[in-house]
């Protein structure tokens, strides 16, 4: 299969490890769902491992790009892959948080008030260009992101088990968006950004059509009791001490270099921490080497960090790659 | 100008603010005993009002009210009884001046003239004392003045005085070495005004003597001088320290008679190389001109004259620690044949009429003696055997016929007495004698071996000239305390006596004692700062500079300032460099660090991104050379949690990774 090389999120210098020994089923899964997506989404493996590493390791995803680069075939791929109820939520600027938990209806039949589950309740929630959306119901939903419960109407009430959200966001640059502000961005695990398609992966695609028909025929991978499993395996991996070590060193940077506006916060290098977790699961790995901490670095540091000499934009591209070209791996 | 003029950026930022205050009472504190306590008033006051102005409470001062402050201060000094243009009024000026400068103390510019003040109080500090608890403290003070101007440039956001207070301590270590240059190469000029000098009297033997005068000093151990001796010292009972001759005696009181001429340099130095004592003193300052030395002085320093009755002088009054060296000769005898002036001088008595009993006393025993020296020996055995008593509190005598009272009533004294009536009884028959004073006696200090005199070995005794023989010491202390010439004053001393010391000298004296001992430990140290460091003076830098540069000339010497100040820049750069990477807590870490380093000297210089593994097969690609399992190792003995605690995964790494060295350096 041919190899992606994008800009935005290089995935460095992957070593040619072998795998080892203890090789278990759930290693086979995890390629197996692997290959089905990439079997979708053509030409993005290393984005496809980072979101099924992101979902593995509880976190929500951010998709960052232009339209129709495939961010929905993306989730919906993903709902299916791992079998999970899916919800798609178009966010405009008129969007109501209402709309987005859902409302307290009064019946005229049974002369009865009855909650409404908005599309919320679903188990993977696409949430659709949410910075055209408004503050407001931007936070209702990043509420529910970390409570994983919603309360209206002074009932609380939870949300499924388990709960995704994979949010997509246009680039701020473009005109009717509102940012999300720092606070809200640290909720987010990783933010990836797809892409434009290799000429090879586009050239397959135009060749055999959309692959939208195709979501429909796509086997459930992982069920929830596999799911569950993975997600206990991730929490089990080991980090040996040069490792924390190193993730200190990168922190540290971040709070003490001049170009970075802010450091990283302490939930960034846990959410660092548990992406590398993560992907060193996907690698079949019983815990982690420093490449996993560089190969999910950018992506889950990049939406955390701002350059002093920007005060708009969160362009922590440039930073993530500072963070790895500086920080020592071995002090 | 109001306060609320003043611009954000010029307000003095509260960390700070802070340091100053506390500066302005460290930098004060050593100044406090030679200054007026009202002005220690005034600093606290100041600061006080400073607080409240910086609380919000009181106001700046109106310029009516600093013109009324600053009359106040300068009338309150004139009027403080310190002598016109003393060093100790021009301090208690700049404190007062330092102090109410805080007060209108508004914005940055005015914050840096406080922290200017501040360095010039504390180099003003070393005007009074120069000793080493002093420097260690002054450079402490140092810091912290330091500390309040690094504040002034932190950012308002992050006030942290103990980081501020870190940097101003590493900035102060790294001008050490280039004070260290400077301070042995910059040329020691002259002043080209006369420095006023502390005139407070300090402890010590002064130009009268009252037979009570050497009993307090019994009481005091403060320190007189060091002495370092070339080779052994001399016996206890051998250590008579000469300083002065008191000549005159009026009513109850001896005194220093006009001074003799100076002897001519190298007239003694002629005679018999026989037995000579060389060593070096370190005399503490006394305020006077007297030096001491052991008998008699054949070789001193070019500016010391050696007077007619062998006491050395030093030009000016001695105000820092003071070093000469000295070779005495202690066979040598002194004025064979007297001069008539000088026989004078020495066998006259003021008041005929005092004393009366003494004297006739005196007559009747140099009759029965029959020679000079019979008659000093029968007084001895008579003080030997008869009730008397050495007692540092003996009672008080009357003005008048003083001697008469103590040698027949009250037969208890101290040194001076016994002296003082032998001098006396001698002087009515006629005899040349005199009376001298200085101190007996000094105690070795282990450490160092240097030997240290203190103000409680201070003692009188009595020299009398004998035809033929020229000047003679005796010692009737010897007679009526021999422990005292011995074995020091401890001995003789009764236990009555004893309780009247002081804590600190009576644990002194005692020697098998731990605070003995660290009070030996303190001196030894204070004694290599006055060898190196005070006593660093215009003569040693020359011979250093000497040592160094062969032929000193001023082009010299700017060279060696510049090489040195250079050297102690780079050294600081160097250090800057080499402290700043923290070794690895890790052992695996460190072995495969050491690999990396070494691999940096064979060309190839890991990245700081990259991992080892990328880095083991950049060596494999760049090489060419197969680096096997090692890629495995490596992460098995730093990164698997299992393997990074095991002893044998990192053996294994160590011992591959130096099978790879060695291929590669094959080639």
């Amino acid at each position: 299969m041919p190899t992606s090389q994008n800009p935005g999120s290089a995935e460095p210098g992957t070593p040619s490890l072998k795998v080892s020994a203890g090789k278990d089923q759930i290693h086979q899964l995890v390629v197996e769902a692997c290959t089905v997506l990439n079997g979708i989404l053509l030409g993005k493996e290393t984005q496809v491992k980072l979101a099924l590493a992101c979902l593995f390791a509880r976190g929500h995803l951010l998709i960052e790009d232009l339209p129709g680069m495939g961010k929905t075939l993306l989730s919906h791929a993903l709902a299916r892959v791992l079998g999970l109820t899916y919800n798609r939520i178009q966010f405009t600027s008129d969007v109501l948080p209402s709309d987005i938990i859902g409302a307290t209806i009064f019946d005229k039949n049974s002369g009865e008030f009855h909650f409404v589950e908005g599309p919320l309740f679903a188990q993977l929630v696409l949430a659709d260009e949410i910075n055209r959306a408004t503050p407001k119901s931007q936070s209702a939903l990043l509420e529910a992101m970390e409570e994983r419960q919603v309360s209206s109407d002074g009932t609380t009430r939870r949300l499924p088990e388990p709960f995704f959200v994979i949010a997509t966001q246009n680039p701020s640059t473009q005109a009717g968006t509102f940012p999300l502000p720092e606070s809200q961005l640290d909720r987010f695990l990783m933010r990836i950004e797809l892409g434009y398609p290799e000429p090879a992966a586009e050239r397959e695609l135009l060749m055999s059509g959309d692959r939208r028909a195709q979501l429909s025929d796509l086997p459930v991978v992982i069920d929830l009791p596999a799911l569950k499993t993975i997600q206990e395996a991730v929490d089990a991996i080991k980090v040996s001490e040069p490792l924390i070590d190193y993730v200190q060193r990168l922190v540290g940077f971040s709070r003490q270099g001049t170009e970075f506006a802010f450091g990283l916060s302490p939930r960034g290098a846990l959410a660092l921490l548990q992406s590398a977790k993560s992907w060193a699961l996907l690698h079949g790995r019983t815990h982690v080497v420093p490449e996993d901490i560089q190969a999910v670095l950018p992506s889950t540091v990049e939406h955390r960090l701002r350059e002093s000499a920007d005060f708009a934009g969160h362009s922590g591209g440039a930073l993530a790659q500072r963070l790895l070209a500086s920080v020592d791996v071995v002090a | 100008m109001t306060a609320r003029s003043i611009g954000v950026a010029h307000q003095i930022p509260r960390n700070s603010l802070a340091l100053l205050m506390i500066a302005q009472v460290v930098v004060v504190l050593p100044l406090a005993p030679y200054i007026s306590p009202w002005i220690v008033g005034v600093c606290l006051f100041c600061g006080y009002w400073r607080t409240q102005v910086y609380r919000g409470r009181w106001g700046y001062p109106a310029s009516w009210v600093k013109t009324f402050l600053v009359a106040a201060a300068v009338a309150g000094i004139a009027l403080s009884g310190f002598q016109s243009f003393s060093l100790e009024a021009a301090t208690s000026l700049l404190v007062v001046a330092f102090a109410l400068k805080l007060v209108e103390m508004k914005n940055r510019r005015d914050a840096y003239l406080v922290i200017y003040l501040s360095y010039f109080l504390i180099a003003t500090g070393f005007l009074f004392d120069q000793s080493m608890a002093v420097t260690a403290y002054e450079l402490a003070a140092s810091v912290v003045v330091t500390a309040a101007m690094v504040g002034m440039n932190q950012l308002q956001t992050r006030v942290r005085p103990v980081a501020s207070l870190r940097v101003a301590g590493t900035l102060v270590l790294q001008a050490l070495p280039l004070t260290l240059v400077i301070f042995l190469l910059f040329p020691r000029i002259a002043p080209l005004w006369s420095i006023p000098v502390p005139s407070a009297a300090t402890t010590g033997l002064s130009d009268t003597l009252t037979p009570g005068d050497i009993a307090s000093l019994g009481r005091s151990d403060e320190l007189a001088f060091r002495v370092i001796f070339d080779g052994d010292p001399p016996r206890q009972s051998e250590l008579y320290w000469r300083g002065l001759v008191y000549s005159d005696f009026v009513y109850g009181t001896w005194a220093l008679a006009a001074p003799l001429d100076a002897l001519p340099r190298d007239s003694l130095d002629a005679e018999s190389e026989s037995a000579s004592l060389s060593y070096e003193i370190f005399l503490e300052p006394t305020q006077s001109k007297w030096l001491f030395s052991l008998d008699t002085p054949r070789q001193y320093p070019d500016r010391v004259d050696l007077l007619g009755d062998y006491r050395l002088e030093n030009p000016e009054p001695v105000m820092s620690v003071m070093r000469y060296k000295v070779i005495s000769d202690p066979e040598l005898s002194t004025d064979p044949v007297l001069d008539p002036a000088i026989r004078e001088r020495e066998s006259r008595l003021e008041n005929p009429n005092d004393n009366i009993r003494l004297q006739a006393y005196a007559r009747d025993l140099y009759e029965r003696a029959g020679s000079v020296e019979a008659m000093v020996y029968a007084m001895m055995a008579h003080i030997r055997e008869e009730p008397y008593s050495y007692t540092l509190n003996p009672p008080t005598l009357a003005r008048y016929d003083s001697i008469d009272e103590f040698w027949f009533d009250t037969r208890r004294g101290f040194c001076s007495h016994y002296a003082g009536a032998m001098v006396y009884a001698l002087r009515s028959v006629g005899v040349p004698a005199r009376m001298v004073g200085g101190y007996q006696g000094g105690e070795i200090n282990p450490v160092t071996g240097h030997m240290v005199v203190r103000q409680y070995d201070a003692h009188a005794w009595v020299e009398v000239w004998i035809e033929g023989k020229g000047w003679q010491r005796f010692d009737p202390t010897a007679a009526v305390a021999p422990a005292r010439v011995e074995d020091g004053l401890n001995a003789a001393l009764s236990s009555e006596d004893r309780e009247t010391l002081s804590f600190l000298s009576a644990t002194r004296m005692e020697s098998e004692n731990v605070l003995a001992d660290a009070l030996r430990f303190f001196d030894s140290l204070e004694y290599r700062w006055n060898l190196w460091v005070v006593g660093y003076d215009v003569d040693t830098q020359a011979n250093v500079l000497k040592k160094l540069f062969g032929e000193v000339t001023p082009s010299r010497i700017g060279v060696a300032l510049v090489l040195g100040g250079a050297v102690s820049l780079a050294m600081v750069v160097l250090g800057l460099f080499f402290w700043r990477k923290p070794a690895s807590s890790h052992p695996s870490e460190r072995v495969f660090s050491r690999f990396c380093a070494a691999m940096s000297r064979h060309g190839i210089k890991r990245l700081p991104g990259e991992t080892p593994v990328v880095f083991l097969e950049r060596i494999a690609e760049e090489k060419n050379i197969d680096v096997g399992i090692l890629p495995e190792l490596v992460q098995r003995a730093l990164y698997d949690p299992i393997g990074s605690q095991q002893r044998s995964a990192r053996m294994n790494l160590k011992k591959e990774l130096r099978k790879l060295r060695f291929r590669l350096a094959l080639g």
